[in-house]
């Protein structure tokens, strides 16, 4: 009896070993048969393969497809360009917003790389740091890019190279409420043009409450600690005619443009006018519900509004980006681009059929109006009839600037957020949180 | 009749009893032995070793190794001026949970072991923000401390006559720390509650019966027989919940990012954002190092001051 649980013992290790090496087969046979694939799709010619009868996949990376009000669009988009195409298919890769770039990242490092992706462009430079996003050149002709707002293409430029391809654009542009106005003896018709103008206005909202007797915070700028919240402040710098980074990419903090946009965050906040260390998120909510008269956000921002408020496009309003100091209420230009990757000319070639299937009012004229309101990039839909909401900061984007690009600007754009909050919740003066800002950034510039 | 005697030969052994048994025990030891090496040896000295070298995401990409660069990982690490703090914010959030985590728990088993009416359902209500996963836990308490619309903000208002309106835990460098501690809390008191109970109901009764008929109050019976024999417990307990909150990430990642103004970046924090917001994996790997040996120091020191005893 012994002997034979001895046996039914060493068997069980022995399958729980062998076991251990069959996964190690299956992870070689599934990157092989990825390579194979990889080498058959290089060998095609692009255009013969991704027009002809050659099956190609599309794996298409994007965040949208998890979030609520976007999927529609882009099951339309999928379903359309199928029945089009009917040879190509598009596959998606999904993760939330916060973790597509890993995720694409370690599927590319795992050799499945996908081919495109829906992105921003303050991510271009992870993505080219990474040695995926290619130039967008690769994949489309001159004539085609040269149809694109210069400036939107521009944003998403890198060492040079144009890398993404921008879907529509906005700059960080004023929402704000004008029935709150109008509650506060304010014209709701005449939103403020400067940062005196705003405080002036600030000290009547916040004298208001909500029904239910909640505080209204008069004014919104985003600090919490993430990437897009460090945008949103270079953007406030631009308003105030500063820099963070000059031309070269290198730190130029020395500036009264800087100075001014950090004092004004320490003024909102001494005044209790924005709400503390707030996400974008959390002040759409604010915004949504009443509870924030004006706040700063991309015009894709108002969408979640909208699904917290299906109202809401009945008080709110948009106003250019308001001038502060010297500035002359420049704004950073924000765009939703597509990025692509190097699988090979048929997966580049469906690429840019899927693209230009995209790219026209009749795919995307629908989505830019009513679901992610945003201004068109591209020549053939300027003229396209716009989302009212948006029609007050219609200029805007063409008094944006791009902010130069440096692979670790996402570090960078988290250390503006840690300077936020050192002078508002971290009750720092503003030269010395600077000085600080100074020494953490020094370290994310060449 | 005499039996014929016969040449028939013991069998052939291969090996002796020691060796089979040996062998066998070998055997049954290799698959923990390959799972221990594959999983968690090889990846341990890979990322000490990379934490050595200049290792970025394009390293994976591209398939080129990396490449040593004296120690730069480290350095500028040490002189970029947010590892010492991690470490310390560490070091405090762990000291902190895992004393009121013991204590709150030591005090809740020995409430359920004192015959309470419901006991076995209170056991059973007690047990579900230990099965809710963290993320989720990290969400609700979000909502619970929003400073805007929470219940927390709330229930100090009223608690205060509506002299504090804008209480905001998770937005004061000074409180926010304590804003994810409770949410680590509620999280992780239950299972230390479930263990130490297990602990409370192996203290044999005859111990305690004869400390009664001697006198001893229920505060000298409880130090001097009930502590003593749960001290194996007691010693799993706390080792378990230094290592789950040394390695806490999810909560805080969740809950504050890091901020505000860097109070609540830990070394799981610092990790993850020179990993994967820098992708710096070199640099990642240099944090996780220097956290490592940390956690190795701490299990040696709460090992070396609270010894291992057996009661039996």
């Amino acid at each position: 009896m012994k002997k034979y649980m001895k046996l039914t013992a060493a068997a069980l290790a022995a399958a729980m070993a062998l076991s251990l090496t069959a996964c190690g087969g299956g992870a070689g046979s599934s990157g092989s048969t990825a390579t194979d694939s990889g080498s058959a799709a290089t060998s095609a010619t692009g255009e013969e393969a991704a027009l002809g009868g050659e099956e190609v996949t599309i794996k298409f990376a994007n965040y949208a497809l998890l979030e609520s009000g976007y999927t529609e669009f882009w099951e339309g988009v999928k379903t359309g360009f199928e029945e089009k195409y009917p040879n190509i298919t598009i596959e998606w890769v999904t993760a939330p917003y916060g973790e597509i770039v890993n995720q694409v990242i370690n599927q590319a490092g795992g050799g499945d790389m996908p081919d495109m992706m829906f992105g921003e462009s303050t991510w271009v430079p992870t993505l080219v740091d990474a040695g995926l996003a290619i130039p967008v050149s690769e994949v489309f002709d001159e004539e085609y890019l040269n149809k694109f707002d210069q400036n939107a293409l521009e944003s998403c430029m890198m060492d040079g190279e144009v890398c993404g391809l921008p879907m529509y654009d906005c700059a960080f542009m004023l929402f704000y409420n004008k029935d709150l106005f109008e509650q506060a003896g304010l014209d709701p018709n005449t939103p403020p043009t400067t940062y005196d103008e705003m405080l002036e206005m600030a000290e009547k909202l916040s004298q208001l409450t909500t029904a239910d007797g909640n505080k209204v915070y008069a004014f919104g700028q985003t600090t919490s600690s993430v990437a897009i919240s460090g945008s949103a402040l270079n953007s406030m710098i631009f308003n105030f005619g500063g820099t963070v980074l000059d031309e070269n990419g290198q730190l130029s903090i020395d500036n009264q443009g800087f100075k001014d946009a950090i004092t004004m965050l320490k003024t909102l906040d001494e005044k209790g006018y924005n709400p503390q260390n707030a996400k974008l998120k959390d002040l759409r909510q604010l915004f949504a519900t009443g509870q924030l008269a004006m706040y700063y956000d991309q015009s894709w921002g108002f969408n979640g509004v909208t699904t917290i408020n299906p109202d809401a496009a009945n008080f709110a309003a948009s106003a250019m980006p308001l001038k502060g100091g010297d500035g002359d209420g420049a704004s950073m230009l924000s765009g939703q681009i597509l990025l692509y990757m190097d699988n090979g000319d048929a997966q580049r070639e469906a690429c840019r059929l899927l693209t230009e299937y995209m790219l026209t009012e009749d795919v995307l004229g629908d989505y830019i109006r009513n679901i992610t309101p945003a201004y068109p990039v591209i020549e053939d839909m300027k003229d396209m009839e716009l989302n009212p909401v948006l029609e007050g900061a219609r200029d805007a984007t063409q008094n944006a600037v791009n902010s130069p690009s440096i692979p670790m600007l996402n570090d960078l754009n988290l250390e503006l957020c840690t300077l936020a909050q050192n002078v508002t919740v971290g009750g720092a003066d503003v030269d010395t949180a600077i000085e600080d800002f100074r020494s953490a950034a020094q370290n994310y510039v060449a | 009749m005499p039996i014929a005697k016969t040449d028939r030969k013991p069998p052939r052994v291969l090996l002796d009893k020691k060796r089979g048994d040996q062998l066998f025990s070998a055997i049954l030891i290799l698959p923990t032995l390959l799972v221990t090496t594959i999983f968690i040896l090889v990846p341990v000295i890979d990322s000490v070793i990379k934490s050595f070298l200049e290792f970025k995401v394009r390293n994976i990409i591209s398939g080129k190794p990396g490449e040593w660069n004296n120690f730069e990982n480290y350095i500028r690490l040490f002189n970029g001026g947010k590892l010492l703090p991690a470490i310390v914010t560490t070091l405090t959030f762990v000291v902190g949970v895992v004393l009121i985590q013991f204590i709150l728990g030591m005090t809740l088993a020995l409430i359920l072991n004192s015959n309470v009416k419901c006991a076995r359902f209170i056991r059973s209500i007690m047990m579900m923000p230990w099965v809710v996963p963290t993320i989720i836990s990290a969400l609700i308490w979000m909502w619970i401390f929003q400073p805007q619309y929470g219940l927390l903000k709330y229930i100090v208002g009223v608690l205060t006559g509506g002299a504090v309106s804008d209480f905001a835990i998770l937005n004061d460098p000074g409180t926010a720390l304590v804003g994810v501690a409770i949410a680590a809390l509620w999280k992780q008191i239950p299972l230390t509650t479930l263990l130490l109970l297990s602990g409370l109901q192996n203290v044999p009764d005859d111990m305690l019966e004869a400390a009664t008929i001697d006198g001893a109050s229920r505060t000298k019976k409880f130090f001097a027989i009930v502590i003593p024999y749960m001290k194996s417990v007691i010693s799993i307990v706390v080792s378990m919940a230094i290592i789950e909150n040394f390695k806490q990430f999810p909560l805080i990642w969740t809950m504050t990012g890091g901020g505000p103004n860097e109070s609540t970046t830990t070394l799981a924090i610092l990790s993850y954002r020179e990993a994967f917001v820098s992708n710096n994996l070199g640099s990642g790997a240099a944090v996780t190092t220097i956290w490592m040996l940390l956690m190795i120091v701490v299990i040696f020191l709460y090992n070396k001051i609270f010894p291992k005893e057996d009661m039996s």
